[in-house]
């Protein structure tokens, strides 16, 4: 059986485990391929003009996939927990695949995680595994193999993150949703440009989720919203350790809008670009202002720019 | 033989150059229209930089360039540092002042401030990829009321109770503004109101949450508008300074920058008879289909970009 799915969205957060999920049952994974300018055009095409670009690129991916697999895999999230919920759009997204793509005989699978009305992440993939036809103790074994995955990755992220901290090069937080910072069409030219500028780039998802999750809790205690909670905690908790952050954003991004609100107001002494990107073609107007703004970091710190 | 540094500014609009010598003393200047060729201009500018220059005193040891055409003019110049202009007028800004607490620009599409401690740069913020607020958004405001952008200044100094309008967004700006002028507002309130509400709109965007301290200069196309600069007076409470020779800061700064650069590369004023030619390749090997620009100078490729991988890249031999 081969399972699809879209290198969009959460896959940057729940890749490892939806992957190794899958794997342990015996199932072929196809992910996308990165983003390039033809799935963009698709996602553009199929999604509604209001849409914000990450959720336009994530039918775009959905598209890709369309003839390439049995089941393309799109999941609900709802919440994880209390103040741990999850963007609508992305909470709709089975809804919106499945009437998007209805006529075009898309085929489906999704899981529903919603742990304030009873359905934990655990229930759900056994329910997902059930599905497909596996048996539930398979689907069960197949999931905290998952789970192992996924703590690995993190350790590895939590690695990084000291490495990088470690090291005397010019460090900028990316905060901002990792759909975002790795997407190649959306984050990497950013990525990019702060790398041709000598900087290090340090994605707010290197920082553990449950502690950037409390640390965002201090900050504000009405975000509902899970990640957006973890970012705001992650630029919190390494303010003081970084010479600049970048706020970055897809156009439209409701969550982010408000997020990126609460860090330039309260966060001080510490530079921030804030950076919403929709899709603009040319990168010129984006480089033009990360180089200005390692610059500055730059003037900041030695009191002369690089040359 | 003195030696001299040469900086040219290429926005969009207006091309400018300045030649320092190594006290910044300004030995040649010239402010020109890029009318959409910039290496026409770069070319015009040259002559006439090197008619000013004293050729027996002086020679252009080292060239920078800023702007938005800075990298194809850079190359064709030989430049030896290419800069964006943010960091270019603040580094002119602070030679020129260098007592300058807050620095406010508002250009054509961008906007920013620079708060500067002790000569050095201590904040900064910009505005987000959305030209709202800024000249442009001035000068479609202009041609709606039927207006020059350039008499601006001098018609909302005129004005006794601007008329209040939302900056926050130019769709909701410009309904606000049709608003105000069916129910009976002037043209010069409505005009005072727009600069005072790019003022509103610029000190709750990127001034948001900064404290902002004189000595304030303010540059950018804008700052040739008065009422805006007035504006800005009247919000913080503060003199606003705005140097006459405002528009040459980003030349002024990258040629600073290129002397600091400590590298030489000998300006060739026979740039301004050289032929440069630029050709568009789309790439085609993958879905992005990248633009790539290759300059050749007298026939010979010396430079290309715009691809967004290796694969794209094209050899200069």
């Amino acid at each position: 059986m081969r399972i699809g799915i879209p290198r969009a969205l959460y896959y940057y957060r729940y890749g490892v485990l939806w992957k190794t999920f899958f794997s342990a049952l015996g199932c072929e994974v196809v992910v996308s391929p990165k983003t390039d300018r033809a799935i963009l055009q698709q996602g553009t095409h199929y999604a509604i003009d209001e849409s914000c670009l990450s959720a336009k690129i994530y039918l775009g991916h959905v598209a890709w996939l369309m003839d390439k697999c049995d089941y393309i895999f799109v999941p609900r999230i709802a919440d994880m927990g209390r103040d741990k919920e999850f963007c609508l759009r992305f909470r709709a997204m089975p809804d919106v695949v499945y009437s998007t793509f209805r006529e075009e005989g898309v085929r489906l699978v999704t899981c529903d995680i919603a742990l304030r009305e009873g359905k934990s992440e655990a229930k759900a993939f056994t329910e997902l595994g059930k599905k497909l036809g596996f048996k539930k103790q398979q689907c069960f074994n197949a999931y905290l193999l998952a789970k192992q995955a996924e703590q690995k990755q993190e350790a590895e992220n939590a690695r990084k993150l000291d490495n990088a901290l470690a090291r005397s090069d010019l460090k900028v937080l990316i905060c901002g949703h990792a759909y975002n910072i790795y997407d190649r069409y959306v984050g990497q030219p950013v990525l990019d440009a702060i790398h041709t500028n000598h900087a290090l780039a340090i994605p707010a998802d290197w920082v553990d989720r449950d502690a950037a999750w409390q640390a965002g809790c201090d900050l504000t205690d009405t975000m509902p919203w899970m990640v957006n909670r973890e970012l705001a905690g992650a630029a919190v908790l390494l303010h003081d350790k970084v010479d600049g952050i970048v706020l970055l954003s897809s156009f439209s991004c409701g969550p982010d809008s408000m997020t990126d609100e609460i860090l330039t107001r309260r966060l001080k002494n510490i530079p921030i670009l804030t950076m919403t990107l929709d899709g603009q073609d040319a990168t010129a107007g984006m480089e033009t202002r990360i180089e200005s703004f390692i610059d500055i970091l730059h003037l900041r710190k030695d009191g002369t720019v690089c040359l | 033989m003195e030696k001299a540094y040469l900086g040219v500014d290429i926005g969009s609009i207006s091309t400018k150059g300045v030649v320092l010598d190594a006290d910044n003393n300004i030995l040649a200047s010239d402010y020109l229209w890029t009318e959409g060729d910039p290496i026409g201009a770069t070319k015009r500018l040259a002559k006439s930089l090197e008619k000013q220059l004293d050729s027996s005193k002086y020679q252009i040891v080292a060239a920078g360039t800023t702007g938005s055409a800075r990298k194809l003019v850079g190359t064709m110049l030989g430049a030896v540092v290419v800069k964006n202009e943010i960091t270019a007028h603040a580094v002119g800004t602070t030679t020129l002042y260098p007592d300058v607490r807050t620095i406010f620009e508002i250009g054509g599409q961008d906007s920013k401030i620079i708060l500067i401690e002790n000569g050095v740069v201590v904040d900064y913020a910009m505005n987000t990829l959305c030209a709202a607020g800024t000249g442009s958004f001035l000068s479609s405001q202009a041609r709606r009321l039927g207006v020059e952008v350039e008499q601006f200044g001098e018609i909302a100094l005129q004005s006794k109770n601007p008329a209040a309008i939302a900056a926050r967004c130019t769709v909701f700006a410009e309904s606000d503004l049709v608003h105000k002028a069916q129910i009976g507002y002037s043209k010069t309130d409505i005009i005072a109101g727009l600069c005072r509400a790019v003022v509103v709109n610029y000190l709750n965007n990127v001034g948001k949450g900064k404290k902002i301290v004189g000595p304030i200069v303010f540059q950018g196309g804008v700052s040739k508008n008065a009422g805006v600069r007035a504006a800005f007076e009247k919000e913080t409470g503060l003199p606003v300074i705005v140097d006459p020779n405002g528009h040459l800061m980003g030349a002024f700064g990258v040629a600073i920058l290129a002397r600091r650069s400590g590298h030489e590369a000998p300006f060739n004023p026979d740039v301004a008879d050289m032929e440069f030619v630029t050709r568009a390749s789309n790439c085609g090997q993958c879905a992005n289909n990248c633009e790539r620009i290759l300059v050749y100078r007298d026939g010979k490729l010396i430079d290309a970009w715009g691809n967004r991988c290796e694969r794209g890249a094209i050899r200069v031999k």
